[in-house]
């Protein structure tokens, strides 16, 4: 093959959606992808034009390299455009017949046949308007999301809903805030920080860090991993400089994770979710040493009082002492209280990074709250103080803690809406209409106009953690999740509205007057792999009252499997598109996507799949879907949208094909204060948006709207267990299920995506090939519970508990704590027996069904407890004797599940 | 210009991009005549180890890329009786023509360090090539140094050092480590005295712990002393094949 290759396209490694990425060289021959590079930037053209930022401090300088530090799934990602899992045509499924017997029971089971896209399109067109006649439009449920490949022009989320929305509207699926949750539904009650719940805002805190703190604690984050599929590598090179300055890191977490492993200067080891015991103890430590700042308190907070009454043990009667958080969370009582210490005597940053073993559990909120009550006590938003994130860099184009935000935000404008809130839920003051025109965007790119006319919002909706419970019970009740993260694009009119007051309200579906669900439109087809109790999800989704499901997807996994129709869509790498890098931290960017190879069989990209389906409704609903432009056009008028044609012509774009926003000036950078720097400085004229404005040690809005909630009292509380959740080691099920399940953001996917690289699977860590051949998951175990259960490096062995069995390949490492197991979130499901047996690792298959807690929607899905056992031959030979079909699937040897395994053999059929 | 790769291990996070962009660049892609395809899996011309040191809580990790040294001396090419292996005048990478190689797998046995494979479907053996197809097109890093996204991994033009044209730099040695407390009073004890035979003296820090870095293999003798306490001795800890973590030492009052 030629080394000079035929085309060289600029195209993001982009997981997360439209803002997430960074560019990527790939280069193309005789329409196949060659490979995929870093890119790397022009430095005679940045060096002069574009200011390039640096952060100095102690005597040393911290800058950008001069490529974008490629992450493994950027550069695997030719195995996932090529995987032979990809979908290359309609299908449907073999035993559905939408004129005769539809076999719901079936789903997760049976095979399919390849139809054509005509027979498809007019299927599903027939299916919406039977619905809409029979049931009214609220009886498809649209399953749109966020993460997924970042595509503007032809976005893989929320597609779908654009044109349900012309036909009347949907029932919405809302998203809830997966990786946030004890933030989101506990962080805000002590210091608002909205929309997110994690300290806002982030502006200027790693340059102040650098200068002012002596200690991190990296407290069940991993820099090595959450930002893989957001950011780039560059938190990585920042530890590194950190320790350079002689920064000292402390990981909390129950695994020696991939930054404590090269990064960690000590690894203080917890058991998964009981970090709300330890850091009760270091409050009970600074509390009874008079090691905390009072005078802050005093001026700074609420209800502290009420704060230490509970720690003290005036309350119940229980001082949180370090001994009695030992016995909870497994940290030895001299080192809490040397870690107390530590931590009084130094000044300490928080690090995090989504997705870790301490937010996503049962009452999540407790230790959210608990952490920010801390670095309270020490003095927030003094230099060196914060909470900081190693990830989501451009966080509502707000939050930059590393200083690489242009003069200005070009804004790459969004043409499909999947997260918007039921008219009238939300008070229309708070602007979520972050996929609209602006009116500056208006007056750039009229052509766009009317293509983004704002569609009427959909009348009902079902948070995403109870779809199951929805679909299984008919009905189902929840409080708050109106919208995502309340406000989508905060600014100066609505950041600071008090958003945590719509956590309150009391929801019902289905509402009344509307229908129940009875078909199915997913783009985001992962529920059962990266949601609540994924077992319950696969038994909705084979409930006899949903007639139709319906998945557009590029690969054949997880929820597909339940599918009846599924549209093939093609990948980033076969689409025009216009493309931006917000978050990778060299600098921002715009940047023309041209398409690399045609599209794999016979993909479309998501928009198209939807305007195929509308060109069978009529041609009304195809005008008013594409407005007839073309995708060439669509990126020419985004372009002009930006903004950017001010300072590089059309032009002049086509030919460079990126343009780079030049960065702040030093001075303008150093005028902008760190985090919560003003609070600190001037809390009374300049309040967090609490209600009173201060941090809340006891919640004002709990006290007022839910003063008897014992999962989610006023003020932070250890709960051993509660009406919605029993999965600590006190609990009598410990008894058949005796290990705490740690479940994370993978170390080699993104969520669900990326389970298919091959190149990724051949690392031990990735993957474990099973005595059968089968690359099954891996379950870490510490050789101590390994050896009680006679469990080896390699075996096969199962995780289970009362919702279900998934097979997992041991792992036995010292990075583990005893008393713990940990299988990282979204493998692909491989269904034995669907709902109940999972081949592929699907470890949220297991996890709790029910929310954060009663009264918070959010999901708990890591620190549950599970049982696991080397599979004996019995059983493997009970299993293989009882689902021959299954276990007779195609399994392709580097890459898994594949498309083969699922295909109906033509001549069978 | 004769080039050399340097491996900067204490740079190195185990990221796997390294072995990735080798497959991406070299996995089903025929770069003749410099390298036929490697098959879609299998083959590690960089292959990424790490290797666990210690036991909880004291656990550290280092990763170390493993490259064809493409030795001076090449073991691979003295074996090969085809002549197929020959040394490139440009820097000074050893490769093994694709068309000139017999499958005899007399290299792939006779490579000290593992790093050449053998391809069952096209019988021919098979290794780093430095992507020297690349930089005779005028890149100036192979695939493997530019991903690489701490700069852990570089190439530079530098003459061989001891034979071989890989260099690694902080590779760790053994540690012995631990922490140091009261069992009575329940506390950490901060600034106790440990030495070690061979005269290296550290004091526990506000952790009460203790490390020992970069020893070399062998056997040692651990005094640890605080004022107010019973002096504990370890005799004869090992190191060989193994780092030690002796865990939470009590000390007992006098």
């Amino acid at each position: 093959m030629n080394t000079k290759p035929d085309k060289q396209n600029i195209i993001s490694f982009s997981l997360m959606g439209p803002e997430s990425g960074a560019p990527c060289l790939v280069d193309s021959n005789d329409g196949r992808i060659t490979r995929i590079r870093p890119y790397f930037y022009d430095k005679e053209y940045t060096d002069k034009y574009c200011n390039p930022w640096k952060i100095e401090a102690k005597g040393s300088t911290f800058q950008a390299p001069d490529r974008v530090t490629i992450t493994p799934f950027g550069l695997g990602y030719k195995s996932r455009v090529y995987s032979p899992n990809r979908i290359l045509y309609p299908m449907k499924r073999v035993d559905w017949d939408p004129q005769g017997e539809r076999h719901p029971e079936n789903r997760g089971k049976s095979k399919y046949v390849r139809i054509s896209w005509d027979e498809a399109t007019q299927i599903v067109a027939d299916e919406l308007k039977r619905m809409k006649e029979t049931y009214g439009p609220e009886a498809v449920l649209c399953e749109a999301d966020m993460h997924g490949e970042g595509k503007n022009v032809s976005p893989a989320h929320g597609c779908p809903n654009r044109l349900l929305s012309l036909m009347g509207g949907y029932t919405l699926q809302m998203r809830n805030p997966d990786s946030w949750e004890g933030w989101f539904w506990g962080a805000k009650y002590v210091w608002g920080c909205e929309p997110v719940g994690e300290m806002a805002p982030q502006s200027n805190l790693f340059p102040d860090i650098a200068k002012h703190s002596t200690m991190l604690l990296f407290w069940g984050c991993d820099p090595e991993t959450t930002p893989l599929g957001v950011v780039s590598h560059m938190p990585s090179r920042l530890c590194y400089w950190l320790s350079d300055l002689g920064l000292s890191q402390i990981y909390i977490c129950p695994d020696l994770n991939y930054g404590a492993a090269v990064h960690g200067d000590k690894w203080i080891p917890i058991l998964p979710n009981t970090d709300a015991a330890l850091q009760l103890a270091i409050a009970y430590v600074w509390l009874t040493e008079d090691l905390y700042d009072k005078d802050y308190i005093a001026s700074h907070s609420y209800g502290f009082d009420k704060f230490e009454d509970y720690v003290l043990g005036r309350e119940d009667g229980e001082p949180k002492t370090p001994a009695w958080a030992s016995e909870k969370c497994g940290v030895k009582e001299w080192t809490i209280k040397a870690l107390a210490r530590k931590w009084a005597k130094e000044t300490v940053s928080i690090l995090h990074g989504n997705g870790g073993p301490m937010i996503r559990g049962p009452y999540a909120t407790e230790p959210a709250r608990l952490e920010v009550m801390l670095l309270g006590m020490q003095g927030l938003g003094r230099p060196g103080v914060h909470q900081a994130k190693v990830l989501e860099w451009s966080l509502w184009n707000r939050d930059y803690p590393v200083p690489f935000q242009g003069q200005f935000v070009p804004k790459i404008t969004q043409i499909a809406d999947p997260l918007r809130p039921v008219d009238g839920d939300v008070d229309p003051k708070i602007n979520m209409n972050r996929f609209c025109l602006t009116e500056e965007q208006k007056k750039r790119a009229p052509e766009l106009v009317k293509l983004f006319t704002q569609l009427p919002a959909p009348k009902q909706f079902i948070p995403r953690v109870l779809i199951h419970e929805a679909i299984l019970n008919g009905h189902a009740e929840w409080r708050g999740l109106q919208c995502f993260s309340s406000s989508q694009q905060p600014d100066k009119n609505n950041f600071r509205q008090p958003t945590q007051q719509y956590q309150f309200e009391e929801m019902q579906y289905p509402r009344p007057g509307l229908s129940q669900i009875h078909m199915i439109w997913t783009d985001a087809p992962c529920q059962v792999t990266c949601w609540n109790d994924g077992n319950k999800s696969a038994d909705a989704f084979r409930h006899p009252s949903i007639e139709t499901i319906v998945a557009q997807h590029p690969w054949l996994e997880n929820d597909c499997y339940f599918a009846d129709i599924i549209f093939p869509v093609c990948t980033k790498h076969e689409l025009e598109d216009i493309g931006n890098d917000m978050s990778s931290g060299n600098f921002t960017s715009i940047y023309l996507e041209h398409k690399c190879i045609e599209p794999r069989g016979e993909s479309v990209s998501d928009f198209d799949v939807c305007a195929r389906v509308a060109e069978k409704l009529g041609p009304e609903y195809y005008d008013a879907y594409t407005d007839n432009m073309s995708d060439e056009d669509r990126v020419r008028f985004f372009y002009k949208a930006t903004g950017c044609e001010d300072y590089m012509s059309w032009e002049e774009f086509q030919q460079r094909k990126i343009f780079v926003v030049p960065c702040k000036t030093q001075e303008e950078l150093d005028a902008i204060p760190a985090g919560l720097l003003k609070f600190y400085e001037d809390p009374d004229n300049n309040p967090l948006t609490t209600p009173t404005g201060k941090l809340e040690y006891s919640a004002t809005l709990l006290e007022e709207k839910l003063p008897d909630d014992q999962e989610r009292p006023p003020v932070p509380h250890w709960v051993e267990s509660g009406v919605f959740h029993d999965e600590r080691v006190s609990s009598a099920r410990a008894q058949r299920y005796p290990l705490l399940c740690m479940s994370n953001h993978g170390r080699w996917r993104m969520h669900a995506q990326c389970d298919d690289i091959v190149w990724n699977r051949e690392v031990p860590t990735m993957k474990i090939r099973g005595f059968d051949g089968y690359q099954y998951e891996p379950i870490w175990l510490h050789p101590s519970e390994a050896e009680k259960r006679g469990i080896k490096q390699g075996d096969v062995v199962k995780v289970f508990n009362e919702r279900g069995i998934v097979l997992c390949g041991a792992y036995v490492t010292e990075r583990l704590i005893p008393g713990a197991c940990s299988v990282d979130h979204g493998a692909r499901l491989d269904p034995i027996i669907p709902g109940w047996l999972d081949r592929g690792g699907a470890i949220n298959t297991i996890t709790p069904e029910n929310t954060t807690s009663k009264n918070a929607t959010g999901m708990a899905v890591s620190g549950f407890l599970v049982e696991v056992e080397k599979v004996s031959d019995e059983e493997w030979a009970a299993w293989r004797r009882d689902y021959p079909e299954a276990f007779a699937r195609k399994i392709d040897p580097d890459a898994g599940v594949c498309l083969a395994g699922w295909m109906i053999d033509p001549e069978e059929a | 210009m004769s080039k050399i790769f340097v491996v900067d291990i204490a740079r190195c996070s185990g990221c796997y991009n390294c072995q990735l962009a080798c497959k991406d660049e070299h996995a089903e892609n025929d770069w003749l005549p410099y390298a036929a395809a490697q098959p879609l899996t299998g083959q590690f011309w960089c292959r990424v180890e790490d290797h666990v040191h210690g036991t909880i809580p004291k656990v550290k990790i280092h990763y170390e890329s493993q490259l064809c040294r493409h030795c001076e001396n090449a073991a691979c090419m003295n074996a090969c009786p085809a002549g197929a292996i020959y040394r490139r005048e440009a820097e000074g990478f050893v490769l093994i023509d694709p068309a000139k190689c017999t499958g005899c797998r007399a290299c792939v046995t006779a490579c000290p360090y593992g790093m050449v494979y053998f391809n069952e479907q096209k019988h021919i053996a098979q290794k780093c090539t430095g992507c020297a197809h690349l930089l005779d097109a005028g890149y100036t890093q192979p695939r493997c140094v530019e991903a690489c996204p701490t700069d852990a991994l570089r190439i530079v033009d530098a003459e061989p050092v001891n034979g071989e044209r890989v260099v690694y730099k902080n590779r760790p040695g053994r540690f012995i480590g631990g922490l140091v407390y009261d069992p009575v009073e329940k506390e950490v004890i901060i600034g106790a005295e440990c030495t070690l035979s061979g005269g290296r003296i550290t004091l526990t820090d506000d952790f009460g712990d203790f490390w020992f870095h970069n020893l070399p293999e062998g056997r040692y003798d651990l005094t640890i002393q605080a004022e107010g306490y019973a002096a504990k001795i370890f005799q004869a800890i090992s190191t060989e094949g193994q780092d030690v973590n002796l865990g939470d030492i009590a000390l007992d009052k006098l």
